[in-house]
Order: C-alpha cells, then structure tokens, then sequence
C-alpha cells in the first residue's frame, strides 16, 4: 500500500478524531485486507463531501407529510378522547347528580356520558386532522415542495370541507377560522425571520 | 413517497391509532356510501344526497371505532413488549384477544370471551400469513454460491506470449 498520508494529512481538512479512528480500525489490521482486497484502503483518503444517503428519497430536509400523517391523527384523536371524556365526567357529574342517582345506576351514567363524549370529540378531531393530512399530502405531492402555503392552503380547505353541507356561508366561515389557525401557526413558526427583519430595520448598521 | 416504517414503542401507540382511524375512515366512507346510495329514496339526486348523509354521519364513527381497536391493541402491545422483553407473533395474538376481550367488557362475560376468541383468532390469522409471506420472500433473497477466482493458482506469471 502506498503510503500518502504526509501530504494528504495537510491538504485534506478532516477531523483529527476521524483520521486517528480510520487508521487504527480498518486498514492497518492485517486480517482485513486477506478477507477482502476492498479493505486495503484508508478512508481518510475519501472525506466525505456531502452528506451521503443509501437512497436519495432520505435526502429532505424534514420528514414529509405522508410519514407524519398517521402520527398527527392519531395524536389528535387521543387528545380529543381526552378532552371529551374529561368534558364528558363533568357533564356525567353534574347530571347525574341533578337526576339523584346513586350506585350502579350512577355509574353506568357515567361511563355512558364519558364514552360519548370522548368519543364524539375525538371522532370530529381525528377527521378533522384526517382532511388536513390528505390535503396536505397531495398538495405538497402536487406541487413538488413543502412550505407555509401548503399548510395554510390545507387548513383552509379542510374548514371549508368539514363545514360544507351546512350551507355557503358557514362553509365561508370554516375555511376563515382554518384559514386563521393556520395562519397563525405559520406565523408562530417564523417568528425568528420576522424578528430578524425587524431587528434590521431597526440599526441598519 | 416515503418510506412507511414502524415507530419505536411508546409512539407506536400513537401511530398505529392515527393508522386505524384512517383505515376505518375510508373503508367506512366505501362502505357507508354504498350503503347510502342503496337505501336512499328513488331518484339520481336523493340517492347522491343519501350517499353522502351516510358517510358524514356513519364513517367517523367507524373510523372512531377503528382507532380505539388500534389504540389499544397497540397499548397492551407495546406493554408486553416492555415485560415480555421480545417482540413475537405470540405479542400480536395476546394483545388482539386483550383488546378484543376489554372492548367487549360492557356486554358481558361471555360477549368478552367470544369478542377475545375473535380477536386473537384473527391476529393469529395475519401473523401466520406474514410469516409465511416472509418465508417465501427469503428464498429470492438467498445470496448465489459465489465463486472467487483466485489468482495465485495460476503461479507466477510466464513472461509475454508472442
């Protein structure tokens, strides 16, 4: 093996840790290179650029909407079981304490007011995240990118969807609160590029 | 589109509700539209408008159903993962009868005990189907007997042939 290390050691910027690693575990082991004349070689001698990936669908920045989707709805789904069982207890409390039920009675009230309402609300809320994920899948399939317009776009459409058999105007209105949420929520996100505007603006130094 | 792969344990649970509600979500809205379209009154618009009553009243509640089933079968899942210490088709086949049998629990023992059988029949059913698709997808991938030609029982090389 020819040895380049002096001059390669110098022009090559790569990290003493990795260099001292690469040297010491694959190519000067003498049993390695007998299995496999590919483990002749010193890694050092190919820093890696870039990063590297097996395929090149790893190579987005964040994970797409399709991988997140089942984990958003499912997420929405347990809240909303939550809170509407929760809402559900207080109901199911007050109620039944209103009608002077005791025992089994009581408590089979009880859990018939919980599951209701843990179940409605969960229901709404998991459909609801359910259009949004498959809005947004196919809006950042069709449009090759993912950003602010695809959420904003999104949740618009699911306010109007969800409300659309209760008429135009509530339908209107539907698209406008999604539209506000989602608007806000995008907002919210890049809030660190308005304060660096505005930062700016302040000492144009 | 990306690869779909399991999470790790505890946000299994998680996924795998957010997964069973939108199986449930849209074969319930197949299914309920069918349903609607059929029974509706007479007339192209009546059956449209049947149809789609259907899937705004009925398919979230499937969906709602489909998501506790696989919440919960996901829940006592990750549970014996976490005592059992491996992860096996016998998980799958206890935690669809467990969830087969505590989702039956308001209509008695014996509701519970046929929903359990049902349960476990059916995990059983689709684990054994897995294994089996696994066996017969191995074979392909079976590395071929590879010959290396080694070049030293050539000896020595023999100077040019002219």
């Amino acid at each position: 093996m020819i040895d380049l290390r002096g001059d390669s050691a110098d022009s090559a910027p790569i990290p003493n840790s990795r260099k001292k690693e690469s040297t010491h575990s694959l190519a000067t082991s003498p049993g390695l290179s007998q299995l496999n004349p590919y483990f002749n070689y010193d890694p050092v001698y190919f820093p890696p650029s870039q990063p590297e990936f097996i395929f090149p669908e790893g190579a987005v920045k964040q994970r797409g909407r399709f991988e997140l989707a089942f984990s958003q709805i499912g997420a929405a789904c347990i809240i909303g079981a939550g809170l509407g069982g929760a809402n559900g207890f207080y109901k199911g409390l007050k109620a039944t304490t209103l009608a002077g039920e005791v025992g089994k009675l009581r408590r089979t009230q009880m859990i018939n007011h919980v599951m209701k309402n843990g179940s409605s609300l969960a229901n709404t809320f998991g459909v609801v995240t359910l259009m949004y994920s498959g809005f947004g899948v196919i809006l950042s399939w069709a449009r090759g990118t993912d950003d602010s317009i695809n959420t904003v776009a999104a949740a618009t459409a699911t306010g109007m969807l969800f409300k659309s058999t209760a008429g135009l105007k509530r339908c209107a209105v539907g698209g406008g609160i999604g539209l506000g949420i989602a608007a806000a929520y995008c907002l919210w996100n890049s809030r660190d590029a308005f304060s660096e505007i505005t930062h700016h603006r302040m000492n144009p130094a | 589109m990306e690869e779909y792969a399991r999470e790790p344990c505890p946000w299994r649970i998680v996924d795998d509700c957010g997964g069973a509600f939108t199986m449930g979500a849209i074969g319930g809205a197949v299914f309920q539209s069918i349903k609607g379209f059929r029974n509706a009154p007479s007339g192209m618009n009546k059956r449209l408008l049947g149809s789609m009553m259907a899937i705004k009243q009925r398919s979230p509640i499937i969906a709602g159903n489909f998501a506790i089933w696989g919440g919960m079968f996901s829940t006592i899942d990750c549970t014996l993962v976490h005592f059992r210490k491996k992860e096996d088709p016998w998980n799958s086949i206890i935690s669809g009868a467990a969830t087969g049998g505590i989702l039956a629990a308001r209509n008695g023992v014996p509701a519970m005990a046929g929903s359990a059988i049902i349960g476990g029949v059916l995990l059983a059913l689709i684990e054994g189907v897995g294994i089996l698709f696994t066996r017969l997808s191995a074979e392909q991938f079976k590395p071929p007997q590879l010959v290396v030609d080694d070049p030293s029982q050539l000896g020595p090389p023999q100077g040019n042939p002219s």
